[in-house]
Formats: C-alpha cells, structure tokens, sequence
C-alpha cells in the first residue's frame, strides 16, 4: 500500500475533489498549511515596515491506496490541480506499512 | 393537521381576538396623532399629573411674563442639560470604537489583553477621577451659563490668573457638589478623561503587565490629566494668558485637542519610552520588523465608531444646544476627519505602492484630533486644510517614530493623538477667525470679535497656544515619565519574555481572546535571544533524557 501527497492551490480543492471522486478514490484527508516551492515568498509594506510572507496557503490532500492505484491518483489530481503558473504545487509518494478500519477493525486492503 | 400547524393557528386566532378586543375598547387620543395637545396649556390644566412644569393658565400681567419667562428658561436648561448628557453618552461610546481599533492593529495572541486593558481603564480611571480627579480639574470652574448659572465649584487654589488646581467636588461631595450641574457636567467631563485614558493603550500594548497598565491609568486618572486640564479648562494659568499677559484669549482649546489627544498622546510617549519596544521589533541589522494587525476589519470598525463618537465630543463641548454654533463644530469636524483620511490614502499610496488600510483609519483620527480644538473658531474651508496637514504628519510621525526615534507604538497612538492634537492646538492660534468665542476665557477687552488666529490679525493667540504645546508636552511626558519611572522600582511593569512571546491572553489573564482557533505564536524570527538560558547555568545545558 502506498500514501500519495498532493500539495496543490487551495482554489482549486473543488476540481480536484471531483475528478478524485469520478475515479472512486474512497478515502481523502486534507489539511490546510502554508508552503513554497521554487515559488518563494513575496514582500509587503506595513506603516512604512517591509515584512516578507515566505509562505503561501496551500492544502495537501493524503490519500492511502493500494499499489496498483498510485499512477492513476497521481495523474489525476496533477492534471486537475494545473493552472500552469507557478506555485501548482507537488505530489509525491510514500510507502505504508499498515492500515486499520477503525470502526470495524479491518486491517490491510479490507480497510481502504 | 399537524401539531405545528395547530399551534400556528391557534396563536394566530388568538391574537385576531385580543386585538378585536381592544379595538372596542379604544378611545380617541386626547393628544392628538401628531401629539399637537400634548404641550398646551389647556391640556395641562385638566390633568396636573401630565405637566412636568406645572405651568398654568398665564394671566397677562407682570407676574405672569415672569412666570413664563421662568418657565421657558427652565426649558432652555433642560435642552442643554439633555444635549450634555447625550453627547457625553456618544463619547462614552467612542470606548468601543478605541477597543476595536486597537484590538484590530495588534496580534491575535494578544486580543484578550487588548480587551481587556479598554474595559479596565474606562472603570480604573473613571474612580480615580471620581475621587480626586474631577475636583483638580473643575473644582473652581464656577458657574457655567448654559446650565443655570449657579454652582458649587468655587475652590481653585492659585489665585487670580494663578490658578493651578481645584478644590472643590471631591467624590462628588465636598464642597456641596451633590447637585444635578455639577454631575452633569461630571458626566461630560469623565468620559474626556477615558478617552486620554485609553490612548495610552495603543503604546503600551502587548508587553506591559496588567498591574503596570492598572498604575499607569490611575495616574492619568487622579494627575497627569486634571491637573493640566484645570489650567486650560478649568479655570487655571494657561486659560487666564489673555489676562495676564495679553495673550489673545488665553490658552484655547475647544474640545481638547491638547488637554485629551496631545496629553494622552506624550503619557504614551513617555510609557513606550520606558517600556521598550517589543521583542523582535528591531532586527539586529537596525532594520524594521512589522507586525501586521490581526484584523482590519476591526480597525475600520473602529475608526468609523470613533468618528460618529466624536459628534458627541466637539458638538458637546459648548454644554449646551441652545448655541447653535454647535451645527458649525460637527461640520467642521467631519470636514477634517474625511480630508485627513483621504490624505493618508493618498500618501501611503504614493510612497509605498498601496494605500495602507490602517493608515488610512489613522488619517481619519489625525484629523478629528486636529479639529478638535480648533472646531468652534473656524471655516469649513480650514477644517479641510487642518485635515489634509494631519493626515500628513500622522504618516510622517508614524516613521518617524518606528525607525528614526525609535520608539515602538503599536498603534501610532502618539502619532494620531500627541503629534496631531500640538498641531490642533496650534492651529486655533493660525485659523481662528474671530466669528466665535467673545469673552472667551473671560477676555471681554476686545468684545467686537471672538477667538482669532494670527492670520485674522491677532498674534497674542498664537503665542499663547504655543505655550499651551509646550507646557503640555513637558507635563503629560515629564509628570508621566516620573510616576511610570517610580512604579518601575515596585512593580513589574513588563511582562516576561515568555509570556510576550506566547500571547498576554493567556499570562495575564489564563484567558484566550479565540480558544478555537490555532494562534501563531512566533514573531516571524528565527532565534529569540531573550528567551535563551544564561550561559554557564545549568539551565543552558541540553536535556539528553526525557
């Protein structure tokens, strides 16, 4: 089984949640956080005082899957998250070891 | 049919019937609809309970004027008795707007504190001035014409042109100061007071201790207040310049631009100096850290609740509607308040790209500071001028302050009000164009025009506001900088570096302004030297277990 992490725009949360959805991903977690590729930050003024925001909201979307699924998710989400400036976001992919259905107790692919 | 739909119909059926009922029941309204009977004599005499005055049939004769001319100069007080206490309540209202405003320029870690300190220094000082501070300032301000003429506030020590303090009132007894005048005007004057009280707020925020803030408000409360505000206002040395030393009328200031803004705004100086800035302000490099407001909104709300205060504060300070300048000073006022936001926005857009949202509420302030003692004496056309200098010197000042002086003030109270309220004093002695104000301070020498500027012919005036600035200065800042500096032996006055860091909601107080929300806590640096172990105790050593 496999985690596959997607940083992408926050705007574009509803394309990717419907493309993700027509696909039949059946689990997603999201979290709000604030980050920046080769992007950077940028600079403001405030009464006269510069202040750098070095990092920009973005949303990072997690989703457990089996092996087999990886390539399709992944594609998926890149195509619907692209606007095609900069600052689209990542994803990339980690292993996991195992996976528990918390209500039912299920564990491994029973519990995707 | 439902029991919901049921329920809705047997009220509504009920209601029908009540209200048929006492449709039955109705008589015609002796009164009249537009109340046309209500304030007449005749109505009066069939029911004496209905007739506040107790005015009855006036027979033509002498005694009978008399008694009507009695009874409509009762009247005429009760107006300016009324206009008194509602603008007073409008000024008491301003808190509100200052809480927002100076709630919205800081962090959210600190909200709570910021709050709190607004609540706490309209109850704090409006005691200390109960008790001894009303009586400094007004205790020998004698009669004022607008509310009948008669009053106890006879005891000002000093005498003549000398007077330095009052004597009269204190906890709005001694001396018979139990009497509807005297708090009424008590009421009007205690809420001027809050509001050079809660200026010192937006200088001393996110790093002074609550028992440091608690000192710092009585003392504005019970001294550094009154008792500058008795020789301007009440009676005192600087108001009597026009008799002493031919200076115009003497020291003039309509509503306060020096005795609230400009004495608010140097304690702040003073309390900001002492304070120090807080951490993280300046970089090591010298450079300038901002520290963005937690909510624009607020200080929108802020500025926009201050404002409609302040037709409460200057229209109120003539104590009375039935002079009709009053129309003139709240024109003025928003005159000056609109031409110095305006101004704000165009300057911080010239010079850094954008039109600041703060600065801009900051312009608007500047400029209902600087009209403020101006208001009465002068021409729309000078508000407007009045303004636009305002909301300049409001941003220059606030540069000033943040990387040349040095001086960190979160939320440029002794720009807006120290700064802004010298240049609304001086500006009486510029504008002042002598329609308003004969007798002003008791100077009746030159009874054919009013206060007048130095561009109406008249340079004593300006001479005395500039005694007024300096006088001021060296007062609020000096007496305020000596009281803070001898607290500071006693009390902590700051906070620690931990609990600054982590927010004052929770040191201070053990209460979080928004419990549900994740704050950020750090200040944007990467190493807070303060809140290192001092090298060498064993607290600087690293814990290798857990």
């Amino acid at each position: 089984m496999k985690m596959v992490i997607a940083v992408i725009k926050p705007f574009k949360i509803e394309e990717v949640t419907d493309a993700l959805n027509k696909l039949g991903v059946s689990g997603v977690t999201l979290i709000e956080v604030r980050g920046h590729g080769r992007q950077k930050g940028h600079t403001e003024v405030y009464r006269g005082a510069e202040y750098r925001i070095e990092y920009l909201p973005k949303v990072r979307l997690e989703i457990v899957c089996e092996d087999a699924d990886v390539e399709k998710i992944a594609s998926t989400i890149s195509e619907s998250a692209r606007t095609g400036k900069i600052g689209d976001g990542k994803w990339w992919v980690v292993p996991v070891e195992t996976v528990g259905r918390i209500r039912t107790g299920e564990l491994g692919s029973d519990a995707l | 049919m439902s029991r919901g739909k049921k329920f809705f119909l047997l009220t509504t059926l009920t209601l029908i019937a009540l209200i048929a009922v006492g449709q039955l029941n109705h008589h015609a309204d002796p009164g009249g609809p537009a109340g046309q009977g209500n304030g007449t004599v005749l109505n009066a005499t069939k029911a004496a309970t209905n007739n506040p005055l107790g005015i009855t049939k006036v027979p033509l004769s002498a005694t009978g004027m008399q008694t009507l001319a009695n009874n409509v100069a009762h009247v005429a007080i009760s107006v300016n008795f009324t206009w008194l206490l509602i603008t007073g309540f409008l000024v008491l209202f301003m808190q509100v707007g200052f809480a927002f405003l100076v709630t919205g320029l800081t962090r959210a870690k600190n909200a709570g504190h910021m709050m709190m300190m607004n609540l706490v220094s309209f109850v704090v000082a409006l005691m200390a001035y109960y008790a001894v501070g009303f009586a400094f300032q007004f205790g020998g301000i004698a009669p004022i014409a607008n509310l009948g003429g008669t009053s106890p506030l006879t005891s000002i020590f000093g005498h003549g042109s000398a007077g330095v303090i009052g004597l009269h009132g204190f906890f709005l007894q001694s001396g018979n100061t139990y009497d509807v005048g005297v708090l009424a005007f008590f009421l009007f004057q205690v809420v001027f007071m809050e509001t050079a009280g809660y200026i010192i707020i937006g200088a001393i925020a996110e790093r002074i201790s609550f028992a440091g803030f608690l000192f710092a408000e009585v003392a504005m409360g019970a001294i550094v207040y009154p008792i500058y505000g008795n020789w301007v206002w009440g009676g005192g040395w600087l108001s009597k310049l026009g008799t002493s030393l031919h200076l115009g009328h003497g020291a003039v200031d309509f509503a306060g631009s020096g005795v609230v803004h400009a004495t608010g705004g140097w304690a702040a100086l003073a309390l900001a100096m002492l304070l120090g800035p807080r951490i993280g302000k300046y970089r090591e490099d010298g450079t300038v850290r901002a520290f963005p407001g937690h909510n624009l909104g607020y200080v929108v709300i802020g500025t926009l609740v201050l404002t409609f205060g302040w037709m409460g504060f200057n229209p109120g300070s003539t104590f009375g509607a039935t002079d009709l300048r009053i129309a003139i000073v709240a024109v003025n006022t928003l005159l000056a308040a609109c031409s110095g936001a305006i101004m704000a926005m165009a300057w911080t857009n010239w010079k850094w790209g954008k039109p600041d949202i703060s600065m801009t509420c900051n312009g608007m302030l500047a400029g209902l500071v600087a009209i403020t003692a101006p208001c009465a004496f002068v021409a729309p056309w000078a508000s407007v001028v009045i303004g636009i200098i305002a909301g300049m010197l409001v941003c220059w000042s606030v540069e000033f302050f943040d990387k040349k002086a040095r001086v960190d003030d979160p939320c440029g109270a002794i720009s807006v009000h120290g700064m802004c309220g010298a240049w609304g004093v001086l500006a009486v002695g510029l504008f002042a164009d002598g329609t308003y104000g004969i007798g002003w301070n008791g100077v009746s020498a030159s009874a054919l025009h009013g206060v007048q500027g130095i561009f109406y012919g008249d340079p004593g005036q300006l001479g005395a506001q500039i005694i007024d600035i300096i006088v001021g200065f060296i007062w609020a800042w000096g007496v305020m900088w000596l009281l803070f500096r001898i607290a500071m032996r006693f009390i902590k006055t700051r906070v620690d570096p931990e609990v600054e860091i982590a927010g004052l909601d929770e040191g201070e107080f053990g209460q979080i302004c928004y419990p549900d929300f994740v704050i950020r806590t750090e200040t944007d640096i990467g190493v807070t030297h303060e809140l290192d172990a001092p090298v060498g105790t064993s607290a600087a050593t690293p814990v290798t277990s857990d």
